[in-house]
């Protein structure tokens, strides 16, 4: 994956290449926003990392500029505040996904992931991995054809693991986009419901197919 | 020295008001001057005329004798015309006036003396027998000169109470906005508690003085809050970065082996401290109100089972039961994000700070037309002196020390509510803790 980061910070920058490299991705880093929409309008990058503040013209204003353009490369939008009015005027002026700095790698990796998951075809009706199956139309959900009864939000949370399936989803993810959570909750939400999503999908089966990643996430995965 | 009233707003509008009346004053005597002037000589015409007719009956009646008695008589008595005349040819046979060239209809003479002229009428009796009736012009003038001087005094009596009327409200005009442009250097001069002085009138200036007093409460309490804040996370601050200080100390002088733990435990604190900076911010940021923007409708009993079934799991595994009662069902604007983040802090405070077994129930109900969602437990309670307490910032009883958070979550919550302008307390007399938060009534949903 050839990523593109727009980030003024030098040290932030190398620190997130370095990451990225780590991983394996190519990394092309500009530090101004000019340059930034210059570069993503070539089309050469898998994926965009921007900044929100940068000298130039601003993350805000080169995602709406790339966007108007027409331009339907994946955007991860970077951001130092509180994260409130900025996630949804990041997420209103076209980017897939937003961060709050500081964050965790890993947490950076798996948002990358999973922008870039977005395939341009068709809203697919059905979601399976292996026999694992969830009608989205229906909200039913299966399993060796064995009907699972689920809650809504255990439907929405395993829908979102099927969407990243292979992929990494950190906590902060499922918190956001399951529960409509934007803050650190004090309680294990999260660790609660899975653990009741696993005794639905995985319990006496003999391939485990939500498995945890200790100090990451979670993964939902065949093999 | 310039005289500061002349540049008032008020003095120009007084001054504008009195030039107009002033020019109305003036065109109004006009005409009343033309009209009366008509009206006047009308009626002198009139009665020359009716005198003349006299004349007239007396002469067809008993000839040129009885026409000279009638003039005569009518001379002798209090009359209503001053001037008569009777000639033959050129010779004046009775009246006060010489002989003259003979004009019939209404004529007008020049007087014997200045503002003497005679205004009257003349007519044939028989051919060469001429008669003139005429009045002296002196009275017309006299009275309209009297309107003349009514209408010039009224034009300088309307001058001068315009003159002291706009001089005196400009000045108590001045004297208001002096008192503000005071009030406003007072508190530039660093006395955030000055404030414009209200008369309690309710005119436009108490108006405006009380919005701007109300402004400056606004912002004193913004600024308030941001000095408060400072000072909270400066002191609450110190303590986990002195720890994380000593903590990378003593990795450094000890053993390698213990790095990597070391190292974890500093992320840890770091991600702890960085954790109360976002919740700091969030909150200053709900304060500043500019959220509003993004409020929706919203249906409050739809959000609480959404919170139950999100929180029912988490709360049974801690041994605790949690219920969902919705009297009446409650739309209202706001914000969804937030107010899930308002719920959550709410019934995670239930979870965390009761024993287990304690049963936890969110409804919602109306109250005085006005809906009000609830988050209630069993549990052991607070004591009522400590229930102002638990809305400050970074406030923690000493029995949930032990338990994560900042003491924020009150506050986080109370600033959502805030925001949605609900009203968030203690409820009185409850078994353990309830919470309660109270929409205002004007929440009618708007067409989306």
């Amino acid at each position: 994956m050839k990523l593109l980061l727009v980030e003024d910070d030098r040290e932030t920058a190398g620190h997130i290449v370095d990451a990225l490299q780590r991983h394996g991705h190519a990394v092309e880093h500009v530090d101004n926003g000019t340059l930034g929409l210059a570069r993503a309008m070539t089309g050469e990058h898998t994926a965009l990392i921007v900044d929100r503040m940068l000298p130039g013209i601003d993350g805000l204003t080169l995602v709406r500029q790339l966007r108007a353009e027409g331009y339907q490369i994946p955007v991860l939008f970077l951001t130092t505040m509180s994260g409130l009015d900025d996630r949804v005027e990041g997420l209103e002026g076209g980017a897939d996904d937003y961060l709050v700095k500081p964050f965790a790698f890993v947490e950076l990796l798996a948002r990358v992931n999973a922008i870039t998951r977005r395939s341009d075809g068709a809203e697919p009706t059905r979601l399976r991995l292996e026999t694992l199956e969830i009608d989205l139309i229906r909200r039913t959900a299966s399993r060796d054809g064995k009907a699972i009864e689920l809650q809504p939000q255990e439907f929405r949370l395993l829908e979102y693991l099927l969407r990243n399936a292979g992929r990494v989803v950190t906590r902060t993810m499922l918190l956001e986009n399951v529960w409509d959570l934007h803050f650190d909750p004090r309680t294990n939400i999260v660790e609660t419901h899975m653990s009741r999503l696993r005794s639905k999908v995985d319990r006496g089966f003999t391939t485990e197919l939500i498995r945890t990643l200790r100090g990451v996430g979670y993964i939902l995965r065949a093999d | 020295m310039r005289i500061r009233f002349l540049h008032t707003e008020a003095f120009r509008l007084s001054a504008i008001y009195a030039g107009v009346f002033a020019l109305s004053v003036l065109v109004l005597g006009s005409i009343v001057l033309v009209i009366t002037d008509r009206a006047f000589r009308d009626q002198l015409v009139q009665f020359s005329s009716a005198d003349i007719a006299t004349i007239q009956a007396g002469y067809k009646g008993e000839g040129i004798d009885e026409a000279r008695e009638v003039i005569e008589q009518s001379m002798a008595a209090p009359s209503t015309s001053d001037y008569f005349l009777l000639q033959q040819g050129k010779t004046r046979i009775a009246g006060n006036l010489p002989v003259m060239t003979p004009q019939t209809g209404t004529v007008s003479l020049p007087g014997a003396s200045p503002g003497h002229d005679v205004l009257g009428v003349g007519a044939f009796l028989a051919p060469g027998l001429y008669a003139f009736a005429g009045s002296d012009l002196y009275r017309v003038h006299k009275a309209q000169q009297q309107i003349v001087q009514t209408v010039a005094w009224l034009f300088a009596a309307a001058l001068l109470l315009a003159v002291l009327g706009g001089a005196l409200v400009s000045r108590t005009f001045l004297r208001r906005s002096d008192a503000m442009g005071r009030a406003c250097r007072a508190i530039m001069d660093g006395d955030l508690k000055a404030r414009i002085p209200v008369r309690g009138t309710q005119d436009e200036l108490d108006r405006l003085a009380g919005t701007i007093n109300e402004m400056l409460d606004r912002i004193v309490a913004l600024m308030e809050n941001l000095r408060q804040v400072s000072n909270d996370i400066a002191h609450d601050l110190r303590t986990p970065v002195s720890q994380l200080r000593q903590g990378l100390e003593r990795a450094k002088d000890g053993p390698g082996s213990e790095h990597a733990q070391a190292l974890d435990a500093a992320i840890e604190r770091t991600d702890g401290i960085l954790a109360l900076f976002a919740a700091m911010l969030r909150i200053a940021e709900i304060e500043g109100g500019k959220r509003r923007a993004a409020f929706a409708n919203l249906d409050l009993a739809a959000l609480l089972h959404h919170m139950h079934e999100l929180f029912a799991p988490v709360a049974e595994a801690a041994g605790h039961r949690l219920a969902v009662a919705v009297a009446q069902d409650a739309e209202i604007r706001g914000d969804r994000a937030l107010l899930i983040q308002l719920l959550s802090n709410l019934i995670e405070n239930a979870i965390l700070h009761t024993p287990p077994g304690t049963h936890i129930v969110l409804s919602l109900a109306q109250m005085d037309g006005r809906p009000a969602l609830t988050v209630a437990d069993d549990g052991p309670g607070v004591p009522a002196e400590e229930h102002a307490k638990l809305f400050q910032r970074l406030y923690r009883r000493e029995a949930s020390r032990t338990h994560p958070g900042h003491g924020l979550g009150l506050s986080t919550a109370q600033a959502i509510a805030e925001l949605h302008g609900a009203r968030i307390d203690v409820v009185p007399g409850a078994p353990g803790l309830g919470i309660r938060v109270l929409f205002p009534v004007s929440q009618k949903p708007s067409e989306s």
